[in-house]
């Protein structure tokens, strides 16, 4: 923000202003554009997930309030805000004041970190991608906050399964992000975004290649599995179904949030969807290029950037607008995937969730962290670094052996991976039948 | 190991997928149930004194409210009971407009059961809807037929209480063409599905010796791999003229009794597809012009069963020669289908409690009476 504000300013109209008045205005409309953008995605989400579960259900959905029902966020949230709050009697008034607003406070910082366009990252952070997982694990403190201050057992059911899946399903998620930050050789989700320009598949990492912003991650091998893990990782993370079950209304109400009514409510629901945002969000920008698309590399060679200060301002904004164009529109085609899961399948139940997440998406993106080791052995390594098998090949040929021999691996690893969970999951069910019937 | 604690957790009285107002005083071990003890009562609103202190004729349409979902059924169970303490006749005609109404109802209870054990697995009200989009038809036929939906109050003592109105046959027959798309769609959605696959093979079984022993009927105890069906063990009304199976199931869990539920709803397209061709054109044929409304039979007692949807539905009814009943006792399927609810859960989880309680498709206004 402040390097277009800096252009525009000084550049372009030629006013010549001081520097700390720039940051001082630029760190103000990041602010208040977080502060702002955060709740007006919550409130289209819910609209946008309304309309479309509707659709699956063969309903219209909200579409009194407004031309299409569009102001219909708006209405709920006046009326989350005229409810009564209630605090239960035997609840602890103070963790129970405090666990919203600590739930709500990560889910607002992750926003920092989210780069919407090119030279559009709020704060751009040398290790956003760990601030972002970093601040997203302690919400998972407030919702055991919430679970235990409101003194109901639902809500303790809750909030125990919401962290006991929570803290298991970070580290597939993480180890699926770790196979992508070997490849690019970074934490900044920056750096990760320009690594994925080029052309479908092949990346950038081969000469002569036009930059259509192309190259994303899940084109390869290794960025496939890591993605569909990492989105699985997501949707438990998320709490979306089928991993709704710290707040499965068929069985435990409402979970941790039982006692909550009024704007606590509110903000708790807020927290959820501002996160399944950000959920998609990221999952668009490690393996779908996040604002790479075709044009915008072009677009931004053209406008004024640190490396290029003779630009012209108007297309840093052309590429911005493009960029979150096509950024956005990934992440709500995430979001519609996460509505359609919900549509469609049941839950699972906690212990299968913890089968899943520990006996199958760990070892695979464990796997996938060593086909991720030798995509960057074949491609990165040249001769100069002493890979020796590599020596002399052309880039072309590196390129293809990774690939193939990644597939090979990520494939084998995947069918062997299946039989045997599927084999661990007979076992236990002819357990607990043999345990059963010994108790009959 | 490390020392943990027992938690006793009520779920119900108001609670999401309890269907209705019921209790279940839940002792769970973390997630594991170690005990069940199942609450009702909640709904009692006298019915069977009131049924005492009413005339034979005033009983239907409380009977529309036993078991909500089959109005039908419960008005054949009773009219069958009253019709066999007065000695009254039934045209044939009659008997076969109460099998068709009664088997329409069976169609519109299972597909219902369907999406609403699934609703209870925690998906979000999709299954439901398509469960619900084949109860709609049916709904509007009743209501062609009776001028009701839900409470449709539509037997009499000797036969129904109008004959089948023109426009009938043609949209029964119009269901009867999509209904089989329909049903293989609901069950695409429990066999395609690994999740729900997960959820219900091998949950909440129920032994045959344990069924038998609790007196669990219906799909309930057919599930259990026990071939019992009223309408073929004592065949009533005109079902000894019709040819259809009875589907069971090999181990008794969840997924085995939804099964069952799938498979009943298409041998009762069957039984409507026979009672069609076999319809007897007789003009006024719906009721015995003879049969009183206004009955007092003589003193005696009579019981009437059928086979309700749920289970087991009878009527056992005392006459002492005046207009009203002296006794009124109603066997209520879910009622017994719920009583070995504690044997099923012990040693699951939570999260199944609500789905084994769902597959054994409860419906509160016939527990509590």
């Amino acid at each position: 923000m402040y390097d277009i504000l800096q252009a525009l300013i000084n550049g372009t109209f030629g006013w010549g202003w001081p520097d700390w008045l720039i940051y001082l205005i630029s760190s103000l409309v990041v602010v208040t554009i977080i502060l702002v953008v955060a709740p007006l995605q919550m409130l289209f989400f819910t609209y946008y997930e309304r309309r479309v579960i509707a659709r699956m259900q063969d309903r219209i959905g909200p579409n009194r309030v407004g031309p299409e029902g569009i102001w219909q966020p708006i209405a709920d949230g006046v009326k989350m805000f005229t409810k009564e709050d209630i605090v239960p009697e035997a609840a602890d008034r103070i963790v129970h004041f405090l666990a919203p607003c600590v739930v709500v406070a990560p889910t607002i910082l992750m926003f920092a970190v989210v780069p919407w366009g090119p030279g559009m990252t709020p704060v751009d952070l040398p290790t956003s991608l760990l601030f972002f997982f970093a601040v997203s694990s302690i919400s998972a403190v407030g919702l055991m906050m919430a679970g235990w201050a409101s003194n109901n057992k639902f809500s303790l059911l809750g909030a125990m399964r919401a962290v006991a899946q929570m803290v298991s399903y970070e580290i597939p998620a993480v180890l699926s992000l770790i196979a992508i930050v070997m490849i690019v050789g970074s934490l900044s989700i920056n750096s990760i975004i320009e690594y994925q320009a080029g052309l479908l598949i092949s990346n950038r990492d081969l000469p002569g290649i036009p930059d259509l912003g192309l190259g994303w991650f899940v084109f390869t091998p290794v960025g496939f599995v890591a993605f569909i893990a990492f989105f699985i990782a997501a949707l438990a993370e998320g709490e979306r179904t089928p991993f709704d079950i710290p707040e499965a209304d068929s069985e435990i109400v409402a979970g941790y949030m039982t006692e909550y009514s009024g704007m606590k409510f509110g903000l708790f629901y807020l927290a959820q969807y501002v996160l399944n945002f950000l959920l998609c969000a990221i999952t668009a920008i490690l393996f779908f290029g996040g604002w790479q698309g075709p044009g915008v590399n072009w677009l931004y060679a053209q406008a004024i950037t640190p490396t290029n200060p003779d630009g012209n301002g108007l297309f840093n904004v052309l590429a911005g607008a493009l960029g979150v164009f096509y950024f956005l529109l990934k992440t709500y085609i995430f979001f519609f995937v996460m509505v359609w899961l919900r549509g469609a399948f049941p839950r699972l139940r906690i212990d299968q969730l913890m089968d899943f997440g520990w006996k199958f998406l760990i070892p695979l993106t464990l796997a996938n962290l060593f086909s991720a080791a030798v995509w960057v052995a074949f491609t990165r390594w040249g001769a100069a670094e002493g890979m020796l098998i590599t020596v002399g090949w052309s880039p072309v040929l590196r390129w293809l052996a990774a690939f193939i021999i990644t597939l090979a691996i990520n494939i084998g690893v995947y069918l062997w991976l299946t039989q045997v969970y599927a084999a661990s999951q007979a076992e236990r069910r002819r357990v607990e039948l043999e345990e059963l019937s010994a108790t009959l | 190991m490390l020392q943990t604690q027992e938690l006793q957790v009520n779920i119900g009285p108001q609670h999401p997928s309890t269907h209705g107002v019921f209790r279940m005083l839940v002792t769970v071990d973390g997630e594991t149930v170690v005990d069940l003890k199942p609450v009702f009562g909640y709904l009692h609103r006298n019915h069977e004194q009131i049924a005492e202190a009413n005339t034979y004729l005033q009983n239907m349409p409380y009977t529309d409210r036993l078991d909500y979902f089959n109005s039908m059924a419960n008005n054949h169970a009773y009219a069958m009971a009253v019709e066999r303490l007065a000695g009254i006749e039934v045209p044939e005609r009659a008997e076969y407009i109460r099998v068709l109404m009664v088997e329409l109802t069976r169609i519109l209870n299972h597909a219902s059961a369907v999406g609403f054990m699934i609703n209870d697995m925690g998906a979000w009200q999709t299954p439901l809807a398509f469960g619900m989009r084949e109860r709609e038809k049916i709904l509007d036929l009743f209501e062609m037929a009776s001028g009701a939906r839900l409470m449709c109050n539509y037997f009499r003592f000797g036969g129904v209480a109008r004959d089948l109105p023109p426009e009938f046959i043609p949209n029964l027959r119009e269901l009867l063409v999509a209904l089989p798309a329909y049903i293989d769609e609901l069950e695409r959605l429990l066999r395609d599905n690994e999740i729900l696959l997960q959820r219900a093979v091998g949950i909440g079984i129920l032994p045959r010796e344990v069924a038998l022993s609790y007196g669990v009927t219906g799909p309930v105890l057919r599930g259990s791999g026990i071939p019992y069906d009223v309408r073929k063990a004592e065949p009533y009304s005109v079902y000894d003229r019709f040819d259809f199976d009875i589907p069971i199931g090999k181990v008794g869990d969840v997924y085995d009794r939804f099964l069952v539920r799938i498979e009943e709803m298409r041998q009762s397209k069957r039984i409507i597809e026979q009672v069609l061709e076999q319809l007897p054109d007789a003009k006024g044929g719906h009721i015995n012009p003879k049969a009183r409304q206004n009955v007092r039979p003589p003193v005696g007692d009579a019981y009437a069963r059928i086979e309700s949807p749920k289970g087991e539905l009878g009527f056992y009814l005392v006459s002492d020669g005046s207009g009203k009943p002296y006794r009124y006792k109603v066997r209520a399927p879910s009622f017994i289908n719920l009583t070995p609810l504690a044997d099923m859960c012990r040693g699951y989880k939570v999260a199944d409690i609500v789905v084994i309680l769902g597959s054994i498709d409860i419906v509160m206004g016939e527990v509590d009476r």
